[in-house]
């Protein structure tokens, strides 16, 4: 049977907007692919190996704990940054994402460094970007939507020759402006989506885990599974977003 | 206690008599539209308030200062229905009368609808004290306007993140009300949770602790908020003696010497008693009491005990606090029972993690047959962000997936929760949707057995929405109307 490890970084600070339900759809998806999948939870200041890492997930984190998460993890830096060359696969939501490009500006203008694994920074922004949102994944040919919540204040600019995660159809993206949403650099996947993300977008979790499975040097052998209750939430979350009656009555009880 | 700011205005001065004019004219336009809304089938639980303060911002503040026994006021995530219902059921057991404000309606225009709506139409309450529950985010402008006496606290989790952001803001909310509190005034808080022992007390102010002193059996759930088992001050991770649920426990710092404060207010034992209420020994400073009490759960227990030390903090004699809670039943969509035809419903409502994991214990407490509907909706009052369902330990629903005859998803947001059902260990094939709640609710006590019990557990507004249709039923009463 073939196999993957996921590092599951710091999950007792990076857990912030349901990405425990990342976690679950992921070893839940490994299982009906007959992938046998091992987490393993990393602590700050622990040892670990990313040399047995397959796929490494962080999620988002609480202003107060991101800054002991960006100064342990840089510590890993440099071992993280040859990983990713050679086609480790990374997840990262939200705060996390931040943290995978060069800096990020505090709204005071004092400069915090990141891990500089891909090409974009972050700048705070005076209003949160708060909602539901539905992007448009060129991943896959022909592209697939992903759907998820976002909620943010930094607004994040990518590189010029950094690719977007997808083109924004519904919601406020990377910054609000320039309609990218995340990012993906070899098998690094960064982006603001959560909801959670995974569950919603099944395509989205098997697509890491083949890029896993990939790396380890295993092929992908996809079970034939019935999604139907997954693309039935995706399609009924694209009609709510898109209803401007929605939006209006969500104020009253 | 009386607050006396109000009448700095000369008596029958021009600003006396114009604030007067406006005072009234907001009361008044307020006690109309709050007909209107009713008269509508809708409990007007928030604009006659907010049109009333656009007329008077000073509305709230005023009416409030004519109470003779001043302002209690009760916040915290989670268990501020039930806590507030507790406290007013010992007030009046003490022969006060109280002003209340709908569960759910816990803002700054929710407040002031109640106290229009309390008020007569020459702008005066007829009761003694108000006992107000306040939404964390709302309690330092309403501290401000109402001058409480009391501050009760009952405990900090993660809430809907799309509202107030993160933990740490809400906690920030907190220390800003405490410090706008009158200093003579006194706070009511849960020793077992750091995040509050850790605000430092205000100088004069009296601070009153609750905790449990209990054994329980260790908790299965996985809540995710474990980041708040952080020292308040030196943020090292706390060691847990005793861990009763999330965060809440006998904590420990082993780097700064932190450590939980000894309770004023200390529940020593509980027995289970054969009519299905519990009997618990409650130490209190002057004496050791005993008290029977009929809600279940952990969690009740932790809000009966920040009732009684707040009767402890007014001065109210222990027996009739004893008498008070004998006489509890669940407050608003809190394990509330509908009889129906032999079937019986029980509602409770769920808006966060750790609050949902200590209903599903509840739950898992039925051995077999158990027929559930989540309802969820994504309105502000629900939070836009579901994403909080992924938190909620479902899993432990799924390890018994064969004890469910059936399970339900439904509310704007059924296709979620249907996924989430499948990722938490059921078949597919297990869970019917059902958008409509009002369908919802008609199928799902349609197929429950007779003799058997339908778990109900909806968000905020889709309460709300099933308790219009249980009305119809027949089941219930309007809210406004209890």
């Amino acid at each position: 049977m073939a196999g993957i490890k996921i590092y599951h970084l710091y999950p007792e600070h990076l857990n912030l907007y349901g990405d425990r339900g990342n976690m679950i759809a992921l070893c839940r998806r490994a299982e009906w692919h007959n992938i046998s999948i091992e987490v393993i939870p990393v602590k700050p200041g622990e040892k670990m190996a990313f040399s047995h890492c397959d796929l490494l997930f962080m999620g988002g984190g609480q202003d107060s704990d991101q800054q002991m998460v960006a100064e342990d993890l840089k510590k890993r830096s440099s071992e993280l940054s040859s990983a990713v060359e050679d086609g480790m696969v990374i997840f990262a939501v939200c705060g996390s994402y931040q943290l995978l490009g060069s800096h990020y500006t505090t709204g005071s203008g004092e400069k915090i460094g990141g891990l500089e694994l891909i090409n974009l920074y972050t700048e705070a922004g005076i209003k949160r970007l708060i909602g539901n949102a539905v992007i448009n994944c060129s991943l896959w040919n022909p592209t697939k939507t992903l759907v998820g919540f976002e909620n943010h204040a930094g607004k994040t600019y990518l590189g010029p020759e950094l690719q977007p995660l997808g083109q924004v159809m519904i919601g406020q993206g990377n910054n609000g402006t320039d309609k990218t949403e995340g990012a993906v650099y070899k098998n690094v996947i960064g982006t603001y989506l959560h909801g959670s993300l995974l569950p919603k977008n099944p395509w989205l979790t098997d697509y890491l885990l083949e890029k896993a499975l990939a790396y380890r040097g295993q092929d992908f052998h996809p079970t034939t599974l019935d999604d139907s209750l997954e693309q039935q939430a995706h399609n009924a979350f694209i009609k709510l977003a898109g209803s401007k009656k929605h939006k209006r009555l969500g104020t009253r009880a | 206690m009386r607050n006396k700011s109000m009448h700095s205005y000369k008596a029958g001065g021009f600003f006396s008599r114009l604030f007067k004019i406006k005072f009234l004219a907001g009361l008044w336009t307020g006690k109309l539209l709050l007909i209107i809304s009713r008269l509508s089938g809708r409990g007007g639980t928030t604009l006659p308030g907010r049109i009333a303060l656009k007329i008077e911002p000073k509305l709230t503040s005023y009416l409030t200062s004519l109470l003779p026994s001043g302002t209690l006021l009760i916040t915290g995530t989670n268990g501020k229905t039930t806590t507030s219902a507790l406290i007013s059921g010992i007030l009046k057991e003490a022969g006060y009368r109280c002003i209340n404000n709908q569960s759910g309606s816990n803002l700054a225009w929710g407040v002031a609808s109640s106290l229009v709506a309390g008020a007569s139409l020459s702008g005066h309450l007829r009761e003694d004290i108000a006992v107000m529950e306040v939404d964390e985010g709302a309690l330092p402008g309403i501290t401000g306007s109402m001058k409480p006496r009391g501050i009760t606290i009952t405990n900090i989790f993660r809430d809907q993140l799309d509202r107030y952001g993160e933990v740490d803001h809400v906690l920030q909310k907190i220390r800003t009300g405490l410090d706008l509190q009158p200093q003579d005034g006194f706070e009511v808080i849960n020793a077992d949770d750091p995040s509050l022992t850790g605000i430092q007390a205000g100088q004069h102010k009296r601070r009153w602790l609750y905790g449990l002193e209990l054994d329980l059996p260790k908790d299965t759930f996985e809540n995710t908020g474990r980041d708040m088992k952080a020292c308040p001050h030196c943020k090292k991770e706390l060691q847990y003696e005793k861990l009763f649920y999330a965060h809440l426990g006998h904590y420990s710092c082993h780097s700064c010497g932190y450590k939980r404060p000894k309770p004023d207010i200390r529940l020593m034992e509980t027995r289970a008693e054969q009519d299905g209420t519990t009997l618990l020994k409650i130490e209190l400073p002057d004496e050791v009491a005993e008290f029977k009490f009929p809600l279940p759960g952990t969690y009740n227990l932790y809000n009966l005990l920040a009732a009684v030390a707040t009767a402890k903090a007014l001065y109210i004699p222990t027996p009739l606090v004893a008498s008070a809670l004998e006489k509890s039943v669940p407050s608003f969509g809190r394990m509330e029972f509908f009889e129906a035809g032999g079937k019986t419903i029980i509602m409770a409502l769920i808006k966060n993690p750790v609050g949902a994991n200590e209903v599903l214990r509840t739950i898992l407490y039925e051995n077999d047959d158990v027929n559930l509907l989540v309802a969820i909706n994504d309105k502000i009052a629900d939070g836009t962000d579901v994403s909080w369902l992924w938190d909620v330990d479902f899993e432990q629903l799924g390890l018994e997936k064969d004890s469910f005859s059936s399970l339900y998803a439904s509310g704007l947001r059924a296709w979620d929760m249907a996924v989430r059902f499948k990722y938490a260990g059921f078949d597919p094939g297990q869970v019917t949707v059902e958008e409509n709640t009002e369908s919802a609710v008609k199928s799902a006590l349609e197929v429950t057995p007779p003799d058997s019990k339908l778990f109900i557990l909806p968000s905020y507004t889709a309460m709300l929405a099933i308790r219009r249709t249980l009305n119809r039923m027949g089941l219930g009463k309007p809210y406004w109307e209890e």
